[in-house]
């Protein structure tokens, strides 16, 4: 019980404050806002229960099977087996992130299909799943967190300059959305498992880093397929 | 349809690897069923109610004689989702422990809530003058780089993994649409090319604010050891 305690407070800390804003901004800029404010209520009240709703489940579920995952795995396979497990880990996580699904929409819509909904989410997912592939073969081979921070940052602003301009913004905030309320739970108890396996040192620096790059490799994904796509 | 591959992979585990005791078993499925509801009642949601509404909100900001108050908006905005957010909370909690106790939590969170208040200001800017993301985003990453070299290295992974806090469901939802209203009501702007690029601001502040306060507590060291 205390989980669901826990998550109301964590979703209606989060949401209220919004909502109040927004419904004060409704009566200031509009007319006649009633039946619009109305609207943005019952929405306001789906999101909340939707989300309480969903996290829960995460706790409940996700969250243990990431940590037994990540507990395991390092345990059993062998290094190759270990790295494409996470790859496809990393590719069903972000499946199910309800941020990447809203951005991928938007996109989808305002660029009248042209940017297709489905083409972008295998994008983002493959770019999230490569990249905690190799922020786990970091922490087995100990190469420094700036070493690849630096190296992928160049690739990203490399290939700014020939991906098509509409990319570029696109890209970027794919890298921001892979980090939800499902990604990264779910990374962090995996990234905590493997390296205590792995390293047996002080986990506490290596287990972090694998959230910044899940959300650098969406961004060099997108921008790629804005390379071969435009 | 999207927790599909996830159930998949769980199941593939199970049986090859894990072979979890049933009670697990019943747990994780039951888990997988509360997110499979909740997250398709979130998205109806945010299409009914979240996404129309930042949409139309910027729009009519964008018609005004005065379109610049989308800046203090979006300043306001930003403020408002970044100290309701729970990842913060974690995020500053974990730097005070990484510092030693130097960087203070408080210190912590007012850095940081200043840093994607005025990113996200920033953002709405770039929307209504129309200036390139790139602008913006190649110096701040290339300062974040700077930065670096000389933070200590527990400061380098928790500033990049903090760049993911600010950005929660409210981020992508709202003020994602808001920007994107604001692009379109704003004469001369493509929807498209200038609405989105809001979040990429916002994952940047983070990490400089972060990356600003490694720097501090490296001064402050060597002031200590100095003494």
């Amino acid at each position: 019980m205390d989980d669901v305690k826990d998550v109301a407070r964590e979703v209606l800390t989060s949401i209220l404050p919004v909502v109040v804003l927004v419904v004060i901004l409704q009566l200031i800029l509009f007319e006649n806002p009633g039946y619009m404010v109305i609207q943005f209520i019952i929405g306001a009240i789906m999101v909340t229960l939707g989300l309480g709703l969903f996290l829960i489940g995460v706790k409940v579920g996700l969250l243990p099977l990431g940590e037994a995952i990540g507990a395991e795995l390092p345990q059993r396979g062998s290094l190759p087996i270990l790295l494409l497990s996470i790859l496809f880990i990393g590719i069903a996580v972000t499946a199910a992130e309800p941020d990447v699904r809203i951005l991928t929409h938007q996109i989808d819509y305002i660029s009248a299909g042209s940017i297709p909904k489905s083409l972008l989410i295998a994008f983002v997912a493959v770019g999230v799943g490569l990249f905690i592939t190799i922020a786990t073969a970091r922490v087995v081979l100990g190469v420094p967190m700036s070493y690849i921070l630096i190296g992928s940052y160049l690739a990203i602003f490399t290939l700014s300059a020939f991906a098509p301009p509409h990319f570029v913004p696109i890209a970027f905030d794919s890298g921001g959305v892979t980090t939800g309320p499902m990604t990264v739970p779910f990374i962090l108890a995996l990234g905590v498992g493997i390296t205590s396996v792995l390293s047996g040192k002080d986990s506490l620096s290596d287990s972090f880093g694998f959230v910044a790059l899940a959300s650098i490799g969406p961004v060099i994904a997108v921008m790629l397929l804005g390379v071969i796509y435009g | 349809m999207s927790l599909l591959p996830l159930l998949i992979i769980f199941l593939l585990f199970q049986f090859l690897l894990l072979k979890l005791p049933q009670e697990e078993v019943k747990r994780i499925l039951i888990g997988i069923c509360f997110s499979f509801i909740g997250l398709s009642l979130f998205l109806q949601g945010v299409h009914a109610g979240f996404l129309p509404t930042g949409t139309l909100l910027g729009e009519q900001l964008a018609r005004l004689r005065f379109n610049w108050v989308a800046i203090p908006i979006g300043l306001l905005v930003g403020l408002v989702t970044v100290l309701a957010e729970p990842a913060v909370r974690i995020l500053t909690h974990e730097v005070e422990k990484v510092s030693g106790g130097h960087i203070n939590q408080q210190i912590m969170l007012y850095t940081l809530s200043a840093g994607v208040a005025i990113s996200i200001g920033m953002a709405m800017a770039r929307i209504i003058y129309g200036i390139p993301l790139l602008y913006l985003l190649a110096p701040g990453y290339l300062l974040a780089l700077l930065m670096v070299k000389y933070s200590p290295p527990t400061f380098v992974s928790v500033a990049f993994d903090s760049g993911a806090v600010a950005t929660g469901p409210m981020a992508a939802t709202f003020t994602m649409a808001l920007a994107v209203g604001v692009a379109s009501g704003t004469a001369g702007r493509d929807p498209l090319m200038d609405g989105f690029g809001l979040i990429a601001m916002a994952t940047l502040a983070p990490i400089l604010s972060v990356l600003l306060l490694g720097l501090i507590y490296r001064g402050r060291r060597l002031d200590d050891e100095d003494r």
